[in-house]
């Protein structure tokens, strides 16, 4: 591995990879503090501000920056998850030196100009009521409704329309200064030229260097108990449900169970609801487990989707994997097995630089190890079922049911909660 | 560095292609299956037969039982997925490359041997009826295969790959059988395999099993050739949210190298970043529109370019006209060299990056091996390099006159 470490002037610490392949680079900047630091009232603004950033600065207009990337037939992309805002650049290594000045003008020296925040402001309300479209994302939003609440993990990074309605450039402005109060790290994968460390450097002439530092491991957000059980309508053909409880930051102790538990669960064809519900009962084509990692109390969703006339059976059988994860642990061969699918998901996700680039500035976003990948892989092999049995007591003992879907299927799925022990009180849970 | 970019091609006796190429670094193998046998070779009473046979291959074979091969596959560290589309069929596997040996056993017998069980079929039927409604709750794929219907109603591209439910809820595993046996054939079939291969012995693997003992037979014949139909229509669609444009022009086939590349470069030039034209002037300029594509889809029997403007319902008007008006444009004035050079370095880059991952790669080098084009990967760029302003203007321009495309309007009911 050639790995190299540094610091620009302002304290950002950046790694750069070496690789051989073709030539090209792949470029994170990642900057802790994305949705989930969203002010109160201003949901939507993290997104916003990524999305204009690219809409001219420094000395280049919106539309020479687009020419300049485009013409060097580059991507340059700035969004927001979550807990970080993120600029992804990928570009031919030989354009690099036209390119890399870009990271840190776009954070340093942006134009916010009132007019391209208008537009990028009414694409993203645009985009918010697209998404009602989907099924899937209305059973999701309000699935995230009922695991966060209000809390900072509560709404989509796209933000809320009423709120999101109302922000302009001043809004902006105020959050801009945020940009590295909680950190900051690049991440360049590729075949990056020699003199790499001059081109880090922003155009025009921003006041000093922009000031951060590598991230520390804090906590993030929490999860807040909401309605356990809550339903859409929707005149669809089939019922879209979802199962999840929020659990831990990827590096808690007990990430490593949640995710073999996923593993076992959700990856490829062999796992356990693949089996149970598709294979075996013929009752969804896409059903698995969604379960990113995140900075704070991170989702673990179950996910199905059946035909409305199959609801009850389809929630039953839903909510009975969940119960046997509480119940009977793994056995030694089902663990095995989910050892295997980390480890190839491991070597699935370094196929290519910004794979590379996103895996290790997402570790390093968290205040991990650059390899905290590998020391996971090592710790897998230690654990036995009952561990994975106690993270699954402590985490998912009572996860909420999201469901979106014609009124007649509503209804079956919900007599199948109620009569089901996972939503039962938790005094009566015990029996 | 310079990568290798001249794979290594064999072909077995009775006529199945074998291509590879050696990526050392690449952290997992690609063992990728193609077969001739998309649902362009359904005969009527079979729509839907050739997805659901991808299926139905993951349902066991002579000697592997359902489930083992992934649980196998799944064990070793790898993963398997198959995509069908009009004109043909691929099952990969992507696994670290001390499993392949194992995994290319497996996926051969497993591709070329289905079982097609009853009581797995009858299961699987259910699957692929849930895949089916899963696709009519979004109310834009519902669009875009009405539009396929209307654009290509005498050809195999303007029926859906997933089938008509009324013909799944009849099929039976003998019909299957009998589409297995007459579409997986030697000269139908070609493998590829990518990744760090060093001395795994994959090809040898390949000439002493399975598929080497497969009789010879007559190849497909090539498909129908594409005649879109240009035409106009508008439809309500309940959940709709936005209004959608959607246009379907016919563009060269796959064998034309350089005409796929003419219209990869106008479609990016016209469609791809925020300084192509129809994005500058519909999105940036007149904000007539959330989002505007246009997209290549490349097919053997012709390629399509495909459009999906979203709006307002009362802005489909203007942003027709406005499509209109920049084609004319397009035919007027020659685009500028700097706005090519954008568009050929946009398309040669995607090209370039699409191959880092050996799952691309080997995509890439089993569909072209399977189609007779044994070029090089880097074949694209230099084709790309032909195109000038003039040429682009005089042959491909022409071709997206908005007089040639269907068009299907689709507002929110």
């Amino acid at each position: 591995m050639n790995l190299e470490r540094f610091h620009l002037p302002g304290g950002c610490p950046v790694w750069v990879q070496r690789r051989s392949g073709p030539d090209l680079i792949s470029a994170k900047l990642l900057i802790p503090g994305g949705s989930a630091a969203d002010p109160p009232g201003s949901r939507g603004v993290t997104q916003l501000l990524a999305g204009v950033l690219t809409r001219g600065c420094g000395p280049l207009s919106g539309d020479q920056l687009a020419e300049l990337v485009e013409g060097r037939g580059a991507g340059l992309r700035c969004e927001t998850s979550e807990d970080a805002l993120i600029v992804s650049l990928k570009c031919a290594s030989s354009d690099s030196e036209a390119l890399l000045p870009l990271l840190l003008t776009l954070v340093q020296t942006p134009w916010l100009q009132p007019d391209q925040v208008t537009l990028e402001r009414d694409l993203n309300l645009q985009a918010l009521q697209r998404q009602r479209e989907d099924p899937f994302q209305l059973a999701h939003d309000q699935l995230r409704h009922q695991l966060y609440g209000q809390g900072p993990y509560g709404h989509d990074p796209l933000g809320v329309e009423g709120e999101l309605g109302r922000l302009g450039p001043g809004d902006l402005a105020a959050r801009l200064p945020d940009l590295g109060l909680q950190g900051a790290v690049l991440v360049i994968c590729g075949q990056p030229p020699g003199a790499l460390k001059e081109w880090l450097t922003p155009l025009g002439q921003p006041q000093g260097p922009w000031k951060t530092f590598a991230p520390h491991q804090n906590p993030g957000p929490g999860g807040e108990g909401g309605e356990r059980l809550a339903l859409v309508p929707d005149e669809t053909e089939q019922l879209v449900l979802m199962l999840g409880a929020s659990t831990v930051p990827l590096g808690a102790p007990d990430a490593l169970a949640l995710r073999l538990l996923h593993c076992h669960l959700g990856i490829g064809m062999s796992s356990r609801l693949f089996v149970a519900l598709r294979e075996e009962h013929g009752l969804a084509y896409d059903v698995g487990v969604h379960a990113p990692a995140r900075r704070g109390a991170a989702p673990f969703v179950f996910h199905l989707s059946s035909s409305a006339d199959r609801a009850g059976e389809a929630t039953t059988r839903l909510l009975d994997e969940w119960q046997r994860l509480l119940e009977e642990p793994l056995t030694a061969a089902e663990l095995s097995l989910a050892v295997a699918k980390f480890r190839g998901q491991e070597a699935l996700g370094r196929q290519t630089c910004s794979q590379i680039a996103d895996r290790h500035a997402l570790l390093l976003s968290h205040g991990l190890d650059w390899d905290y990948a590998d020391g996971a892989l090592a710790k897998s092999r230690q654990l036995v079922p009952a561990d994975l049995l106690a993270a699954a007591r402590r985490w998912l003992a009572r996860p909420a049911l999201s469901l979106c879907g014609p009124a007649t299927a509503l209804a079956a799925a919900e007599r199948s909660w109620h009569r089901h022990h996972l939503s039962d009180p938790p005094a009566l849970a015990t029996r | 560095m310079a990568v290798a970019t001249e794979p290594s091609r064999s072909r077995l006796a009775n006529g199945v292609e074998v291509v590879h190429l050696e990526m050392a670094e690449a952290p997992v193998v690609c063992l990728d299956f193609w077969c001739k046998a998309g649902s362009r070779l359904e005969e009527p009473e079979e729509s839907g037969l050739a997805h659901f046979l991808e299926h139905m291959v993951f349902k066991g074979s002579r000697s592997l039982a359902p489930g083992e091969f992934d649980h196998r596959v799944e064990s070793l560290g790898g993963s398997s997925n198959a995509a069908t589309g009009f004109d043909d069929v691929h099952f990969h596997v992507l696994i670290p490359p001390e499993g392949a040996s194992e995994a290319l056993e497996l996926l051969l017998e497993l591709v070329l041997e289905p079982r097609l069980g009853d009581e797995d079929f009858q299961m699987e039927r259910q699957v692929v009826l849930e895949e089916l409604n899963q696709s009519e709750d979004q109310p834009e794929e519902v669009a875009f295969q009405t539009l396929l219907a209307l654009a290509c109603p005498n050809h195999s591209y303007g029926r859906a790959i997933l089938g008509e439910r009324s013909q799944l809820e009849g099929h039976q595993p003998a019909a299957m059988a009998s589409f297995h046996s007459r579409t997986y054939q030697p000269g139908n079939i070609s493998v590829a395999l990518a990744g760090p291969l060093g001395q795994l012995d994959l090809v040898e693997r390949i000439e002493a099993g399975p598929l080497a003992g497969l009789a010879t037979t007559a190849a497909t014949p090539p498909p129908a050739a594409l005649a879109l139909v240009a035409g106009r229509q508008q439809l309500e669609l309940p959940r709709l949210e936005a209004a959608r444009i959607l246009m379907a022009w016919q563009l060269p086939c796959a064998h034309d190298i350089d005409g796929v590349m003419g219209g990869d470069l106008i479609t990016t030039l016209l469609a791809e970043g925020r300084r192509s034209r129809l994005v500058t002037r519909l999105r940036e300029e007149l904000r007539l529109v959330e989002s505007i594509d246009l997209d290549l889809t490349v097919l053997e029997a012709g390629s399509l370019a495909l459009l999906e403007a979203v709006c307002a319902p009362a802005h489909v008007a203007a942003v027709e006209a406005e499509i209109g008006a920049i084609w004319r444009q397009l035919c007027d004035e020659l685009p500028g060299v700097a706005e090519l050079q954008r568009a050929q370095r946009l398309v040669a880059n995607g090209h370039r990056f699409s191959l880092e991952s050996a799952a691309s790669v080997a995509g890439l080098m089993g569909s072209n091996c399977l189609w007779g084009r044994p070029l090089p990967l880097d074949a694209p760029l230099l084709a790309i390099e032909q195109w000038t302003v003039d040429r682009l203007q005089e042959e491909i321009v022409p071709l997206l006159d908005p007089e040639r495309a269907f068009t299907l309007v689709a507002l929110p009911a």
